[in-house]
């Protein structure tokens, strides 16, 4: 941590000076105002105020429900026991993967990421088919130790691990990439001064991943008070929470300001875990002083216990990671009732199901319309926040807080009352949107997709901004480059491997989308979600559970492939450039002209 | 550097033209199809419903175009198609809505969703099934009894329940039957209204007397919670349970598919009888076309064919001469339960709200 001089560049009077950031800020005004603060503002008006003046009838019936504050309590002790549990697993994996030298780490790797591939119930559905009580595990200990409770993976701990596993995700990708951007000679130097491995991590390591480490917590923690299939499939009696019920009111007219109330509940505590964070983020972000910074090396942990120690426990999250997924695959193959029976037989294997779902009328057609929809969501997103993000982290005053937490709103409401708010405020000529109506046409869906990844998409992309080391910029600017050079030229190319994650993420996740798409989506454009539902839902019949897990198996393979593609050949891309780059080429990072003015950090400290 | 920003260009490129490239090829094209069909066929029409899994939509979109109108299905289950319908009453998108009970009806005429007309088939109803308010807005397609079923190689005739209070007054039946764990499908909804319906008192919470409330009360205590994507067949099937709620059209594949016997129990009340009907959403601008399918669709011709192929029971009488044998003498001795629809319709939105908040555990 250095530097104690307060930049004047982040002054409310220095952003309105420059034209480039009056010009982002009168589009984002408008967005922000036409498409998260209206249609939401109305929806909420609609709920609290039915007959023009407010009634406490929903927090009456809310607290006085001891179900729905058991739940409540629930869902906020899965968060914060989730926002430990996932960091101690996703930074376990990512040093394995990244950072210690293990055998066989790129093997580790995939297994790890089975998690960007898959999700939801078909997911704890996996895991029950291992652990539940006619599961494979279950039944090997119960010839072991005949007396134990064959229902033992359920309630809390079940729930707890089986989200914990599932949601390393954002670890993999933020914190690994946050990880190769650590300078190893700072690590050298500490080993060079007798620090232990341990020490080195601690003291050197971690801190420079922090903004990122801050910004997958309340990911996390997010995760948790949204929980709604491992609690509905693993829970039990004991251990639900409170999504399934705010899913029912919302669905319900008469009881809708009761889901908005427990939303804006879950919702309200998630931004003030982003304001603790925030406090914590800007009490100091950790940077290398050093002028030339050299690429991450593998470390060896030199305790051969130690080492053996980690690979066993590696080694043994590989296989909790994995055989969820070949279980799953495996299943996609069987009928209806072996699956949820779970007995199975290799001759009871068929392709029936894939034929099922793959010969429908309506065929590929849902999986191309999901494809696009999210391909132009993801792009319109990332590529709108990232200037966003860099404005709002250069920029730190009340004016950008305020832009901050308003591009937060989509994470207050679920998805559902996100897409009625629009319905009503754009079923007639809005002068917002040049007094078009956009209800019945294909932009809703899509301003809905943008809306709802906001939150994820900004806070993924500050935090990648938060670590670039910011003396390259202050070099260029004060060789003259202008602002939108400087973020091309030099920003652009450090946040793009971060940028192009968050991309596949965010594409992945709106693939199967249905709570959006189900009340906003073009009657002759259906995404694959309402199609999903269609086949799997209904009376959670025969066919329909087997084609849960054929439309999981396929969704696997978009997935994969956008992974691969994305991430993937980007981080292949990015090892050749450090090659190409070892001599004396501009490469930003190496580039002693550059880190000669490298003194200050980005952030200001207060 | 050069090579990287070109890499990335390159690759921005080539995202971007395969987003708009794919954007603007599949729904304009389709965008087309609605807005300038082709003269003859007619306009394409859009149809609301929750009745469009095991193969009904498709098999529906099919005969359609037979018959000469060209329809886009839009599934959604009970309660979604009723939200969408009464969101989108200022500027609707559906034409025709089938499927939801009259229950859901009953909502989307409240909120004034809804057109009356008269089909060419009203006289071969029973209309006492369908809108029983003026101007009549829904008409009645499709009879489905909701029932108790329990496995009948477990549990004899002679031992099985009278109703559905034996579950939880009698000693056998606890824990033994599955309840449900949401009340947001309406075959939970119609089992609440009949049990709900019997203990009517206006001076009691919601309508409804303590007694009653006490009946809800221990059945959720006294059943094995339902379990997230595993039917109650299954779990039938596994012995985990014995008896649960089940539609009467479900029955025959389940058995078979799960390899169970289930028999059900005829009440003395009778049973609850959810009936789906079709309607005319107000506001669309082809009216005229959407008159002419619900004619067609609700034809003895089409409702006899459609209860052919997915063992329905035809509200249509002259379509039930059509419709499978075992089905129509199942309901021919099936007792109707009388329910007061119009107190459970005005009432079950805070039923559930209280059902879900106070009894459910």
């Amino acid at each position: 941590m250095s530097g104690a001089a307060v930049r004047n560049g982040g002054s409310v009077r220095s952003m309105v000076r420059s034209p480039f950031v009056l010009m982002v800020g009168a589009v984002l005004t408008w967005f922000i105002a036409a498409f998260l603060v209206w249609p939401n503002l109305n929806v909420l008006i609609a709920t609290f105020f039915p007959d023009g003046s407010f009634s406490g009838r929903a927090a009456e019936k809310l607290f006085s429900s001891q179900r729905a504050m058991k739940s409540l309590g629930n869902s906020f002790l899965l968060a914060l026991a989730l926002s430990i549990t996932v960091n101690v697993v996703g930074i376990f994996i990512v040093l394995v993967t990244h950072y210690f030298k293990i055998r066989g780490s790129r093997i580790l790797f995939l297994g790890y990421a089975t998690t960007f591939i898959y999700g939801g119930i078909v997911l704890a559905a996996g895991y029950k088919f291992i652990y539940g009580d006619k599961g494979i595990v279950t039944s090997l200990l119960l010839t072991v130790f005949p007396g134990m409770d064959p229902a033992w993976f359920s309630g809390f701990f079940a729930v707890l691990v089986v989200m914990t596993f599932a949601t390393t995700t954002n670890h993999m990708l933020f914190v690994g990439n946050a990880l190769k951007g650590v300078d190893y000679q700072t690590i050298e130097a500490a080993r060079n001064l007798g620090a232990s491995t341990w020490t080195i991590l601690r003291r050197v390591v971690l801190p420079m991943l922090k903004p990122t480490l801050f910004a997958v917590t309340i990911l996390s923690f997010l995760t948790g008070l949204g929980a709604l299939s491992a609690p509905q499939v693993l829970g039990g009696r004991e251990f639900q929470t409170i999504t399934p019920m705010i899913l029912t009111f919302a669905n319900s007219p008469t009881s809708r300001d009761l889901a908005a109330l427990l939303a804006v509940i879950l919702g309200v505590s998630t931004i003030l875990m982003l304001a603790v964070m925030s406090r914590f983020e800007k009490r100091g972000t950790y940077y290398s002083l050093s002028k030339v910074s050299s690429a991450l090396q593998k470390q060896q942990i030199s305790s051969p216990v130690a080492n053996a120690a980690v690979h066993t426990v590696a080694y043994l999250l590989f296989a909790l990671y994995t055989l969820p997924v070949v279980l799953i695959v495996l299943y996609s193959f069987a009928d209806g009732a072996a699956i949820q029976t779970g007995q199975i037989s290799p001759g009871s294997l068929t392709l029936d199901n894939y034929v099922r779902v793959l010969t429908q009328e309506s065929g590929l057609r849902p999986f191309v319309i999901s494809v696009v929809y999210s391909a132009l969501a993801t792009v319109i997103a990332v590529g709108g926040l990232l200037l966003v993000a860099r404005l709002l982290q250069k920029y730190r005053n009340w004016v950008a807080s305020v832009f901050e937490y308003l591009l937060h709103i989509p994470w207050i409401l679920p998805s559902a009352l996100l897409a009625l708010g629009l319905i009503i405020s754009y079923d007639h000529p809005n002068p917002l949107v040049g007094g078009a109506v956009l209800t019945g046409t294909t932009v809703i869906l899509l301003i809905a997709f943008v809306t709802v990844k906001i939150p994820f998409t900004l806070r993924m992309l500050k935090a990648s901004f938060a670590s670039v080391n910011s003396s390259m910029e202050e070099a260029a600017a004060i060789m003259g480059a202008k602002t939108l050079y400087v973020f091309r030229r030099i920003l652009l190319p450090i946040v793009l491997p971060a940028a192009a994650a968050i991309a596949a993420l965010n594409f992945n996740s709106m693939l199967d989308d249905y709570d959006t798409a189900i009340f906003l989506a073009h009657p002759l454009v259906q995404p694959l979600g309402l199609v999903i539902k269609a086949n799997t839902d209904g009376a959670e019949g025969v066919e329909g559970v087997a084609n849960t897990f054929v439309y999981t198996v396929l969704l696997m393979v978009i997935t994969g492939l956008t992974m691969y593609l994305v991430y993937g050949r980007s981080s292949r891309r990015r090892a050749g450039r450090k090659n190409s780059a070892a001599g004396a080429s501009p490469d930003p990072a190496t580039s002693p002209a550059l880190v000669a003015a490298g003194t200050e950090p980005a952030a200001p400290v207060r | 550097m050069r090579k990287l920003q070109t890499l990335v260009a390159a690759a921005v490129a080539v995202i971007l033209l395969a987003g708009c490239g794919g954007g603007a090829a599949s729904p304009a094209a389709s965008g087309d199809a609605s807005t300038a069909p082709p003269a003859g066929s007619g306009e394409t029409l859009v149809v609301y419903t929750n009745s469009n899994g095991e193969g009904r939509g498709e098999w529906l979109t099919a005969k359609a175009a037979e018959a000469g109108f060209k329809i886009e299905v839009v599934g959604a289950g009970g309660a979604d198609a009723t939200n969408k319908l009464i969101a989108e009453k200022n500027n609707p998108i559906a034409d025709v809505a089938f499927g939801l009970n009259n229950m859901y009806f009953a909502q989307i005429k409240a909120e004034g969703a809804l057109e009356p007309y008269d089909p060419a088939w009203a006289g071969e109803v029973d209309t006492a099934l369908g809108d029983s308010g003026d101007g009549k807005a829904y008409w009645p397609l499709v009879k489905q009894a909701i029932l108790l079923g329990y496995n009948s190689d477990k549990i004899t005739a002679d031992a099985a329940p009278q109703d559905w209070t034996d579950l939880w007054t009698k000693e056998e039946f606890k824990d033994r039957y599955e309840r449900v764990t949401g009340l947001g499908t309406a075959t939970a909804q119609l089992v609440f209204a009949g049990i709900l319906t019997r203990y009517k008192d206006e001076s009691g919470d919601l309508g409804v007397s303590d007694e009653g409330w006490k009946q809800v009360e221990q059945y959720f205590q006294n059943g094995s919670p339902a379990v997230a994507k595993t039917d109650l067949f299954a779990r039938i099937a596994a012995g985990e349970v014995d008896l649960g709620q089940m539609p009467s059209s479900i029955i025959a594949e389940r058995e078979k598919s799960f390899k169970v016997n289930v028999e059900t129990v005829a009440p003395s009340v009778g049973v609850p009888l959810a009936v789906e009907q079709v309607a005319l959403v107000k506001g669309t601008d082809k009216k005229e076309q959407a008159q002419k399918f619900i004619d067609w669709f609700g034809s003895a011709d089409v409702q006899g064919a459609f209860a052919q192929q997915f063992n329905s029971m035809p509200v249509n009488k002259t379509a039930a001469t059509k419709a499978n044998p075992e089905v129509v003498e199942f309901f021919a001795d099936v007792k109707q339960q009388d329910i007061d629809w119009d107190f459970v319709q005005e009432n079950m939105g805070a039923w559930v709200e209280k059902i879900e908040l106070e009894y459910m555990t």
